[in-house]
C-alpha cells in the first residue's frame, strides 16, 4: 500500500516538474499582458525538436551525450526567444490585454509553426538518448536518473524564478504590472517593455521544458498541442496569473492523471481532470490559490 | 423599431439557395454545403456574444447535434425529419442546464469551463463503443428521395437560422442582451431577471449549434469525436474576428472568406497549415474589426471626404 | 396589505459591516407616500451603503428592512425592484454604446413584458418628454454631454413606474438651469404619477428646496431627521456637516 503511495508520489513529482515549467510560462503571459499564447505548446516542441536533431548531430561529429545536450539545449532556449521576440513584436504587441484577438492571432501561429515545423523536421517521431544513465531508489521506489535529473532541474529552475520575482527590480516591476497595469504605468514602468521580457522568459521557460522532456518522451511536431491543453488547465486550478498557483496546480494536476492513469486509464483520467477543472471554476473561479 | 432589411434578407437567402439547386458539381456543393455550416457556427457563437462571453461550449453542443442525427438515423432507424430535429432539441435543453450552473460565472473563466466541458464531451464520446468509439459513426445519409436536394436544405435552414438570430438581435430582447453585456446591474435595478436572459440567449445560440451538428453529419454522412474538438469553436471564433464582430453578417463573411481559404490551402498538401494559419494572421493584424469593421471606416472616411469638398471652399473675400 | 398610511420603505436597526468597518449602523427612517426624502451626508457617511441595502444589493449584517409593508430584509434585488423600488446608480447609470431609447427601453422591459412593442415604445416615448429627452432619442448615451447621460439614468429608472424611486446624485454636473428644471420634474413625478423619491445628493440648495424631509448621515450613523428647516438649524449637523452659512 505505502508502496504504491510514494510510486504514485514519484510518477506525480517526474509528470508534475514538466508541467509546473510549462504553467509557469503560460501564467507569467497571462499575468502581465491579460492574455493566452496559444503557440506556447510549439515553443516547447520546437526546443525538443532541436534538442533530438543536435544530440544526434552532434554525437555523430564526435561529441560525447552530455556537452551535445547542453549545446543543443541551448540551441533551443536561443531559437524560442528569437522566435519569441519575432512573436511579439510583429503581433503580440498590437492586442496585448485583448483576450480574443490575441487568442486568434496565436491559434494562427500555432498553425501556421504546425505546418513549418512538419516541413522542417518531418512528421516521424524522433527520441533522444538518455543522457544521464541508471536507476536510484527511494524508500523502494525506482526512479530512473534521467528523470530524477529532470526533477531536480525543474525545482532548480522554479525557485530561481521565484525568487527572481520576488528579490530582482526587473520581478518587482513584472510583478506591479501584473497587479495593476495603470497604475504601474503611472510610475514610469514601461509596459511595453515589461510584456516583451516577460514573453521571453515564457518562451525561455517552455523551451527548457522541452529540452528536459525530450530524454524522457517521444518528440515529435505535434507533442505542444496535448501539454498546451494540460498546461491550461493546470494555470485555471492554480489560478490565472500565479506564480506560485501555476505551481500547486501542475502538482495537483499531475498528481490526479498519476492516480486516474494508475486506476483506470489515461483518457478517463483527462477526463477526471476536466470535470475536476470546472468544479474548481465554479466554486472559486479565480483558482485555489486566490485570494478569495 | 429597427428597419430589418426584410428584402435584402429576402434577396440574399434567395440567391444562396438557388446557388445550390443551379450548381450540381460534387465538388462545389460540398464547399457551400462547408460554407454554410461555418456561418451559422460563426453566427450561433456570436449570438453568444451579445451577452459578453465566449462560449467554447459550442463545440460540444455540435457535437451532440451530430451524434444525435447520427444514432436516430443509423441506430434507431427514425424519419429524416425528426433525425434533424432530434440534436437540437436535446442540445437545448442540456444547454440550459448547462447555462444556469455557469452563466453565473464571467469572461475568461466562462470561456475556459467551456473548453474544459468540450474536451471532456469529446473523450467521452470517444470512449462511448455504443456510437462507435474513437472511429465515430459512418453511414449517416438522407433518404435516397432528398438525398439530391440535400445541399439545398442545408442552405434554406442555414439561411432561416440565421436571419432569426438577426431578427432577435434587433428585437428589444436583443436590445436587453447588449444591455446586460455593458451593465448588468441596471438590468437588475429594473426588474429584469439577468440569468434569465443570458441562459435564454445560451439556449437560443445552442439551438443552433444542435442545428449545425445535425446538418453537418448529414452533409458528412461520417462523424468522429476528434470533428468536436475545441478547434471548431476556435475556428468559429476566427470567423467571427475576421468578419467582423459587430454585424451577423461579419460572421457569415469570415466563414466564407476563411472556408475558402482551407479549401484552397488543402490544395497546397503539406503547406495547408502555413497558409491558412498565416491567413489567419494576416487577417488579424491587417483587419483588427474585421472586414466589416473595414468597410465601415472605409466608407465613413469616404463620406467625410466628400463632405469635406464642398462649403469649405466658399470663403469670405476681404 | 399596504395600508393609506404606511410607509413605503422603512428601516429599523439597519446595519452593515465589512470586516471591521461600520459602513452604517442603526439606521430608522421611513420614506412616506407622495414625499421626497432627502439622503445628505458628507463622504464616506454611508449613502451608498444605504442605497445599496435598501434596494437589495447588498445584505445587512443587522436591523430589519420593509419595502411596500413586506420584510426585504433578504430578499434579492430583482424581486425587490419588481415590487417597486428602483434605484439608479451614482457613476455610469446607463448603457453607454445603447442608444437614449434603448437605454429607456430598459425600464420598459419587466413592467410591458407581455404588452407589445408599441405600448413599450409609447412608455419610452412618454417618459423622455417628462425629462426632456425627446431631442436626444437616437443618440448614443455615450457621446452625450454629462448633464444629458444622467437624466437618461432617471428616465430609465422612471420607465420602470416605480412607486418609490431612489436616485444617486442626480444633479452632479448639472448646471443650474439644468437643476431647476431636474428639480421641476421631480415634483412633476410625485405630483402626477404619485411616485414617492429618494434623493441622494450633495447639492444643498437643491435639496433644502425640494424635499419634504431628510436624512443626514454622519459616520455611518444617522445624525438627524426632519423638515428642511429643521434641519437647517439643527445644531449637530450645523457643526457635522453645513456650516454656519445654511442655518438661516
Amino acid at each position: 500500500m505505502l508502496q504504491t503511495v510514494l510510486q504514485l508520489l514519484a510518477t506525480s513529482l517526474q509528470i508534475g516538474a514538466v508541467y509546473v515549467l510549462f504553467s509557469l510560462g503560460l501564467t507569467l503571459i497571462f499575468s502581465i499582458m491579460r492574455v493566452v499564447n496559444f503557440a506556447h505548446g510549439h515553443f516547447f516542441a520546437i526546443s525538443a525538436l532541436i534538442v533530438s536533431y543536435g544530440v544526434e548531430h552532434l554525437v555523430a561529429m564526435g561529441f560525447s551525450v552530455l556537452p551535445a545536450y547542453l549545446l543543443s539545449t541551448g540551441a533551443g532556449i536561443a531559437v524560442a526567444l528569437i522566435l519569441g521576440a519575432i512573436v511579439y513584436q510583429f503581433g503580440l504587441r498590437f492586442f496585448l490585454r485583448d483576450m480574443e484577438g490575441a487568442f486568434i492571432l496565436t491559434m494562427g501561429l500555432a498553425l501556421f509553426l504546425d505546418g513549418a515545423l512538419l516541413g522542417a523536421f518531418g512528421g516521424a517521431v524522433r527520441s533522444v538518448p538518455e543522457i544521464v544513465s541508471g536507476d536510484v531508489s527511494f524508500f523502494g521506489v525506482a526512479v530512473t536518473m534521467q528523470r530524477l535529473a529532470l526533477c531536480i532541474a525543474a525545482v532548480i529552475v522554479t525557485v530561481a524564478l521565484y525568487w527572481a520575482m520576488s528579490a530582482t527590480k526587473l520581478g518587482k516591476a513584472l510583478r506591479a504590472v501584473a497587479a495593476d497595469h495603470e497604475a504601474a504605468m503611472l510610475q514610469g514602468i514601461p509596459y511595453g517593455k515589461l510584456a516583451l521580457t516577460g514573453f521571453l522568459i515564457a518562451a525561455a521557460l517552455a523551451a527548457l521544458s522541452g529540452a528536459l522532456i525530450a530524454p524522457v518522451s517521444i518528440v515529435s511536431p505535434v507533442m505542444g498541442s496535448d501539454y498546451l491543453i494540460k498546461g491550461f488547465m493546470c494555470v485555471i486550478v492554480g489560478g490565472l496569473g500565479s506564480v506560485p498557483g501555476a505551481i500547486v496546480g501542475a502538482l495537483f494536476i499531475a498528481l490526479v492523471e498519476a492516480v486516474g492513469g494508475y486506476y483506470l486509464d489515461s483518457s478517463a483520467a483527462t477526463v477526471a481532470i476536466f470535470v475536476l477543472v470546472i468544479v474548481v471554476l465554479l466554486i472559486r473561479p479565480r483558482g485555489l490559490l486566490a485570494h478569495g | 423599431m429597427d428597419r430589418l432589411r426584410i428584402p435584402w434578407w429576402l434577396a440574399g437567402g434567395a440567391s444562396a439557395i438557388a446557388a445550390t439547386v443551379l450548381i450540381q458539381d460534387a465538388y462545389t456543393t460540398s464547399i457551400i454545403n462547408l460554407i454554410a455550416i461555418a456561418a451559422l457556427t460563426a453566427a450561433s457563437l456570436r449570438f453568444v456574444m451579445l451577452i459578453g462571453e465566449v462560449s467554447f461550449a459550442t463545440a460540444a453542443f455540435v457535437g451532440l447535434g451530430a451524434y444525435s442525427a447520427g444514432v436516430a438515423t443509423t441506430i434507431l432507424d427514425w424519419p429524416f425529419a425528426v433525425a434533424l430535429l432530434v440534436g437540437p432539441v436535446l442540445v437545448t435543453a442540456v444547454s440550459i442546464v448547462f447555462g444556469v450552473i455557469t452563466l453565473r460565472i464571467k469572461g475568461p473563466y466562462f470561456t475556459l469551463i467551456g473548453f474544459a466541458f468540450t474536451e471532456a464531451v469529446r473523450i467521452l464520446f470517444s470512449k462511448t463503443e455504443f456510437i462507435g468509439g474513437t472511429s465515430g459513426m459512418i453511414g449517416i445519409f438522407p433518404p435516397p428521395a432528398i438525398d439530391a436536394w440535400l445541399s439545398t436544405i442545408v442552405m434554406a435552414v442555414v439561411v432561416a437560422c440565421v436571419f432569426a438570430l438577426y431578427a432577435i438581435e434587433k428585437s428589444d430582447f436583443g436590445k436587453v442582451l447588449v444591455a446586460i453585456r455593458d451593465n448588468e446591474n441596471i438590468a437588475t435595478s429594473v426588474g429584469i431577471n439577468v440569468l434569465f436572459c443570458k441562459v435564454a440567449c445560451f439556449a437560443i445560440a445552442s439551438f443552433c449549434a444542435g442545428v449545425v451538428g445535425s446538418l453537418h453529419a448529414f452533409a458528412n454522412n461520417v462523424i468522429s469525436p476528434g470533428d468536436f474538438s475545441f478547434l471548431l469553436a476556435a475556428f468559429a471564433l476566427a470567423y467571427v474576428k475576421v468578419g467582423g464582430e459587430s454585424s451577423i453578417l461579419g460572421a457569415v463573411f469570415g466563414a466564407i472568406i476563411l472556408v475558402l481559404l482551407d479549401s484552397y490551402a488543402l490544395g497546397l498538401g503539406a503547406g495547408e497549415n502555413l497558409f491558412y494559419g498565416g491567413a489567419i494572421v494576416l487577417a488579424v493584424l491587417l483587419m483588427p474589426n474585421g472586414l466589416i469593421g473595414l468597410v465601415t471606416s472605409a466608407s465613413r472616411r469616404l463620406a467625410r471626404a466628400r463632405a469635406g469638398n464642398g462649403p469649405t471652399l466658399n470663403r469670405k473675400t476681404a | 396589505m399596504l395600508g393609506e398610511d404606511s410607509p413605503l420603505l422603512k428601516t429599523t436597526g439597519l446595519t452593515r459591516r465589512f470586516g471591521g468597518l461600520l459602513a452604517v449602523s442603526d439606521l430608522h427612517f421611513e420614506v412616506r407616500r407622495d414625499e421626497i426624502l432627502g439622503l445628505i451626508g458628507p463622504n464616506g457617511a454611508g449613502k451608498s451603503t444605504t442605497f445599496n441595502l435598501i434596494s437589495g444589493f447588498l445584505r445587512p449584517t443587522a436591523g430589519r428592512l420593509e419595502v411596500f409593508g413586506r420584510n426585504c430584509t433578504r430578499i434579492s434585488p430583482i424581486k425587490i425592484s419588481r415590487m417597486g423600488l428602483v434605484r439608479t446608480f451614482q457613476h455610469g447609470s446607463y448603457v453607454r454604446t445603447a442608444r437614449v431609447r434603448d437605454n429607456i427601453l430598459l425600464g420598459t422591459v419587466h413592467g410591458l413584458s407581455g404588452a407589445g412593442r408599441t405600448d413599450r415604445n409609447r412608455r419610452v416615448e412618454e417618459t423622455a418628454e417628462i425629462l426632456g429627452l425627446t431631442p436626444y432619442l437616437d443618440n448614443s448615451a455615450g457621446t452625450l454631454p454629462h448633464g444629458i447621460q444622467r437624466l437618461v439614468s432617471i428616465a430609465i429608472a422612471f420607465a420602470a413606474r416605480p412607486k418609490l424611486l431612489c436616485l444617486d446624485e442626480p444633479l452632479t454636473g448639472l448646471n443650474q438651469t439644468e437643476v431647476a428644471t431636474t428639480l421641476n420634474v421631480f415634483q412633476a413625478i410625485r405630483r402626477d404619477f404619485g411616485c414617492s423619491i429618494l434623493l441622494v445628493e450633495h447639492n444643498m440648495k437643491a435639496v433644502m428646496s425640494v424635499c419634504d424631509r431628510i436624512v443626514v448621515l454622519h459616520h455611518g450613523q444617522q445624525l438627524a431627521t426632519g423638515t428642511p428647516a429643521e434641519i437647517r438649524n439643527n445644531d449637530e449637523v450645523i457643526t457635522a456637516y453645513l456650516g454656519k452659512r445654511h442655518a438661516k
